[in-house]
């Protein structure tokens, strides 16, 4: 009787879960397929727009939001003002909760920006650094003021991607359990994480915005280019991002559109000044190195016609409109070569990394332009941890393929150049330039800012301290189960994806 | 025999040890794992305040005996890249390599034995010509190439087949049959070669007297004694499987630690490369212990000697 | 008849050695009868399929050229890229197998001729090089410490010498004591003497046997190390770094990297029979 009992128990089980098997069938999560996963689930080590970044702007809310035009949206802030030049205030929205159901206030605005600005943290996050924010002030429970040191003009610009910690539940636990346990206030909540595989999150019902449209997500992580592809037609995979220009047509499907945006990313060559190699110091021979490689060539072939030439180091449309492309012409880079006493050419390393798009072929590309000018180049693949220590060591010998900044802002994308800054591997440096863009950074006067931005940004294009490109496009693969609209920065907000008709 | 054993054991562990000592060191000098954690733009103080809590500023032979230390007692460390347990991360990744693993070993021999045998039987014949042209097959091309080749086919042109990842059965077809293929190669001749062999032993031949049918006398006597000496190649086989499988994993995108080790390395996740290395090894020493354990087990020959 | 004659007679090591000649001889005239250069880029005609023509260029007076293997990402010509990257594919197997052939047979001399502390030692090494995984330690070296072709070659060497050495030490243990070593040894030769007049030139047939298939193995290895990025530089025209470009070009340009896959096959299939003839020649009964 026991037996029978027991048996019967087990095929009920097993009917349940056949049962249920199907019933989650019908409500399959939207699968996000990237190359890689994510590094981790604490908000302040958010390291990479996608998809560790993606996850966190999914789960948590930042004061600001960046739109995907680089607008200034509120987002935990109902709105803010500036007190003074060095005084930011901001006014806390009143009806928010976190998935704990605890409320949100300006002590966790507070905890936040604090544990930002401590190791580990703060090798991640430069809200501090950035904008020389000094304080962070509780004036009520919903209101908070930021004090600087000098004038911040980008400081809503890393606000957008400071977020924002419930302090109760960040100080009762230790880091590694928060690695993988997150919890705060966003239209997401988290589900799991399997590292390598997956992370899923569901819609977080009480969301102070609104459940979002789309119930289940899964962030999968699908390295193989045409497993993403076949993932697609097989309507295993709804969102198939890093596609590449030459696999993009094969997205279309019965089940699915490829798509393509122009990304915000800037790819260029940059041009090492510590090289041993004197002919980089000569302006004269970096503009031959612009005029030597067809641009507009690789982009119809090599990228099929979906971006555009860089007009400047500053993104549309904050961009000197007076600025053009330097445009395919050999000759007149072989005889600013021989102006410059390089007649002979020189021997010059390119390296690359596969770090950004399509690097082999464009190194490859590229390299083969230089060398019908009489340069000889020697092409160097590097894995990205070498490339990166040669970013940050200026130690790169020749032009070095990269891409810099996918954002609106023209302060953040200029500072590239300045002396002494990190991210500044090339190694450019002119006081003249730096006092531009300092002087634009703590100028709260949109003329007169414009006009210091557009000054700085004409002395590096006409100086050509990079081998312009072109904006980085990303292509993607949608499936018809749902609408989305690709951000050029890479951040993939699936909340604001909707369900499609069928 | 014990005594055996344990020599065995205590020279694997002086292997282990020194591997573990070499890859600390050259993961150590070979990058630095801060400028991978933090962002481009953070300052040197910054970054020197990661190091140091990271613990990564003391003497390199303090750090490795702490490695040493937590090792031994099952912590391998945590992933500079995601912050996880290194041990964790294996275990997610081992059961898939096991199973990828074992499924191409079990294949590969299976599949050995019966062309083995059927190579016999049909001797000199169409059969015989094409089971030995596909043994050379596996032997010639690149495993990896053949699994894309298998991928184009199966997976994109005829979509039979998931392209890559794990996940149900299907899944594993075209990674274990990719992975077998070279073993099978080499074991199917050798089966082939070892029962030709033994059939013209004396005992096949008084069997043959007795009027034992050619079947029984193929598989009761003849197939039995032919498999003795192919233990130890089998043994060879698998650790090789294991040395190779990370291609396959790589091609497959099997989630296994074959391919963990390698992105770990290309990441300079050095903590997670080293803890993959030995968990490798230790699995590779511990399946050469075990065919030794086998062949003194069923070969009455050794087991007289130890 | 010498075992070079018997070599000769036998059909798969006859076959093998045609085949194998037949890609060195493309290897070394590589500049002659490729198409064209294999750096060539056009990016006007890449991912053309086998058979088909390029259009000219009158910008740079480049005619428009027939590509008999198709082109690749960036429009180079396969064929070409193909027979100059037998090149660097069998000069960095024929480096690893010297190379490990070197140091083996050294060190199995050694240990077969002087026994004692340095039989024990060597044989230490030989055990450990066997417990252990070894392509696995190889690339983590390889990815710690920079691919490029010494690298690779070395990597290729320190993972076959083990196959060298104990083939000589046993050899040299069965020769030691024979007749004329002894005579030799009674009639004063030094060690040195005795080592290369009366013990190398007999292990040097076995050697050629394993030679061989240690080639297979080092060209199978190279191209899995290239194709994984830690093997050679990637820039460089390798079969293996050829089947690494065309991965992603699965569906849309199958030839790219088909065609070095089947070129390694065919290079491997050459050296393996080479192998198995000398193995015929030299101990008939293991023939298969």
């Amino acid at each position: 009787m026991m037996r029978i009992r027991h048996s019967l128990a087990t095929c009920a089980a097993l009917a349940a879960l056949l049962l249920g098997g199907c019933g989650q069938k019908a409500a399959q999560p939207i699968v996000v397929a990237s190359v890689s996963d994510v590094s981790s689930l604490d908000p302040h080590l958010l390291d990479v727009n996608h998809p560790t970044g993606s996850v966190i702007w999914s789960l948590f809310d930042s004061l600001v939001r960046r739109g995907a035009d680089g607008a200034d949206l509120p987002r935990l802030a109902s709105s803010w003002e500036r007190v003074d030049d060095l005084t930011w205030r901001f006014h806390l929205r009143t009806d928010v909760k976190f998935q704990d159901g605890s409320p949100f206030t300006a002590q966790d605005v507070k905890f936040s920006f604090d544990r930002m600005n401590v190791s580990p943290f703060n090798a991640l996050q430069q809200l501090w650094q950035q904008t020389t924010l000094k304080q962070v002030t509780v004036i009520d429970a919903h209101t908070v003021t930021l004090t600087t040191e000098k004038p911040a003009t980008t400081m809503l610009y890393w606000l957008e991607e400071a977020f924002i910690a419930p302090q109760a539940y960040y100080s009762a636990h230790d880091e590694s359990w928060l690695n993988t346990h997150p919890m705060g206030s966003g239209p997401y909540r988290f589900v799991e994480w399997i590292p390598g595989d997956h992370v899923t999150l569901t819609a977080n019902p009480t969301y102070f915005g609104g459940a979002p449209p789309l119930r289940d997500i899964e962030f999968k992580v699908v390295p193989d280019l045409n497993a993403r592809l076949n993932g697609l037609a097989t309507a295993d995979i709804d969102l198939a991002l890093n596609l590449t220009p030459d696999t993009l047509a094969q997205a279309n499907t019965s089940h699915a559109r490829g798509v393509t945006v122009l990304g915000l990313r800037k790819l260029h060559f940059g041009i090492a000044q510590h090289s041993t190699l004197a002919a980089l110091r000569d302006p004269r021979v970096r503009r031959a190195l612009n005029y030597a490689v067809d641009v507009p060539t690789m982009i119809r072939t090599l990228l099929h016609g979906s971006t555009v030439p860089l007009t400047s180091v500053v993104n549309p449309p904050n961009n000197n409109p007076a600025l053009k492309p330097y445009g395919y012409h050999p000759e007149l880079a072989r005889q600013l070569l021989a102006e410059a006493g390089f007649a002979q050419g020189f021997d010059l390393d390119v390296d690359f990394t596969p770090m950004w798009g399509q690097d082999k072929d464009i190194a490859e590309t590229v390299a083969g332009y230089l060398n019908a000018v009489g340069i000889r180049t020697h092409l160097h693949a590097d894995e990205w941890s070498d490339f990166k220590n040669h970013l940050s060591h200026q130690s790169f010998n020749g032009i070095f393929y990269a891409g810099w900044a996918a954002l609106i802002n023209p302060a953040v994308e200029l500072v590239i150049f300045t002396c002494n800054q990190e991210d500044n591997a090339s190694g450019y440096c002119d006081p003249k330039y730096d006092d531009l863009v300092h002087a634009a950074n703590t100028n709260f006067d949109p003329v007169s800012r414009k006009a210091q931005i557009e000054a700085a940004e004409a002395t590096v294009w006409n100086d050509a301290y990079w081998i312009f490109l072109w904006r980085d496009p990303e292509y993607a693969g949608i499936s018809s189960r749902i609408n989305y609209t690709l951000r050029g920065d890479d951040y993939v907000e699936m909340y604001t994806a909707t369900p499609r008709p069928p | 025999m014990l005594s055996a054993v344990t020599n065995r054991l205590a020279r694997a562990f002086l292997v282990l040890l020194a591997v573990s000592f070499l890859t600390f060191i050259i993961g150590h000098d070979s990058g630095d794992p801060v400028l991978l954690l933090a962002r481009g733009d953070a300052t040197a103080a910054q970054k020197q305040e990661l190091r140091h809590s990271l613990g990564l500023d003391r003497p390199v032979m303090a750090q490795y005996r702490s490695y040493l230390e937590n090792a031994l007692q099952g912590n391998l460390g945590e992933s500079y890249r995601q912050h996880l347990p290194v041990t964790r991360l294996i275990a997610l990744r081992l059961p898939a390599s096991l199973l990828l693993a074992a499924t191409a070993f079990v294949l590969a021999m299976a599949l050995a034995l019966l062309s083995g045998m059927l190579c016999v039987v049909y001797r000199d014949g169409v059969l015989d010509k094409a089971l030995a042209g596909l043994a050379v097959l596996g032997q010639v091309v690149p495993g990896f190439w053949l699994g894309l080749v298998l991928v184009l086919i199966f997976a994109v042109h005829l979509r039979l087949l998931p392209v890559s990842g794990a996940g149900g059965i299907q899944h594993l077809i075209l990674p274990a049959l990719t992975l077998a293929l070279p073993t099978f190669g080499r074991m199917s001749r050798l089966v082939r070669a070892g029962i030709l062999d033994v059939l013209g032993a004396d005992y096949i031949r008084t069997a043959r007297a007795k009027g034992l049918p050619e079947r029984d006398v193929l598989l009761g006597h003849a197939l039995k004694n032919a498999l003795l000496p192919l233990v130890t190649q089998a043994g060879l086989e698998l650790g090789d499987m294991v040395g190779n499988a990370f291609i396959i994993e790589i091609v497959f995108a099997w989630p296994g630690i074959g391919r963990m080790t390698v992105e770990a390395i290309q990441q300079r996740d050095f903590l997670v490369a080293q803890g993959c290395v030995l968990v490798i090894g230790t699995g590779f020493v511990l399946i050469n212990l075990g065919v030794d354990l086998v062949y003194a087990a069923i070969d009455p020959r050794v087991r007289a000697r130890a | 008849m010498n075992t070079w004659e018997r070599l000769l007679h036998t059909k798969p090591a006859r076959r093998g050695l045609l085949m194998l000649l037949l890609v060195i001889a493309a290897a070394l005239a590589a500049p002659l009868i490729s198409p064209t250069s294999p750096d060539h880029l056009d990016p006007g005609a890449r991912l053309l399929a086998p058979l088909s023509r390029s259009a000219a260029q009158p910008d740079t007076h480049h005619p428009g050229m027939l590509h008999l293997l198709g082109t690749d990402s960036v429009g180079r010509d396969t064929l070409s890229r193909l027979i100059y990257g037998s090149r660097l594919s069998l000069a960095v197997g024929f480096a690893a197998v010297l190379l490990g052939a070197l140091i083996g047979t050294l060190l199995g001399v050694i240990s077969g001729f002087f026994g004692g502390i340095i039989e024990a030692v060597t044989g230490w090494l030989i055990d450990v090089q066997l417990s252990f995984p070894f392509l696995l330690l190889a690339i983590f070296l390889l990815g710690a410490l920079g691919g490029g072709k010494t690298a690779v070659i070395c990597v290729l060497a320190l993972a076959t010498w083990v196959n060298y050495a104990r083939i000589v030490r046993s050899q040299v243990l069965s020769i030691r004591n024979q007749g004329y070593v002894e005579a030799a040894r009674a009639a004063g030769a030094g060690s040195m003497r005795i080592i290369f007049i009366h013990i190398l030139p007999n292990t040097l047939t076995p050697l050629f046997v394993v030679a061989s298939f240690s080639m297979a193995q080092a060209i199978l290895t190279e191209a899995s190390l290239s194709f994984t990025g830690l093997g050679l530089d990637p820039a460089t025209p390798s079969w293996g770094t050829m089947l690494n470009d065309g991965r992603d070009y699965l569906l849309s340009a199958w030839w790219i990297s088909t065609m070095p896959g089947l070129a390694i096959g065919f290079t491997v299939l050459a050296v393996l029979m080479l192998g198995e003839g000398m193995r015929e020649v030299l101990d008939p009964k293991a023939a298969p």
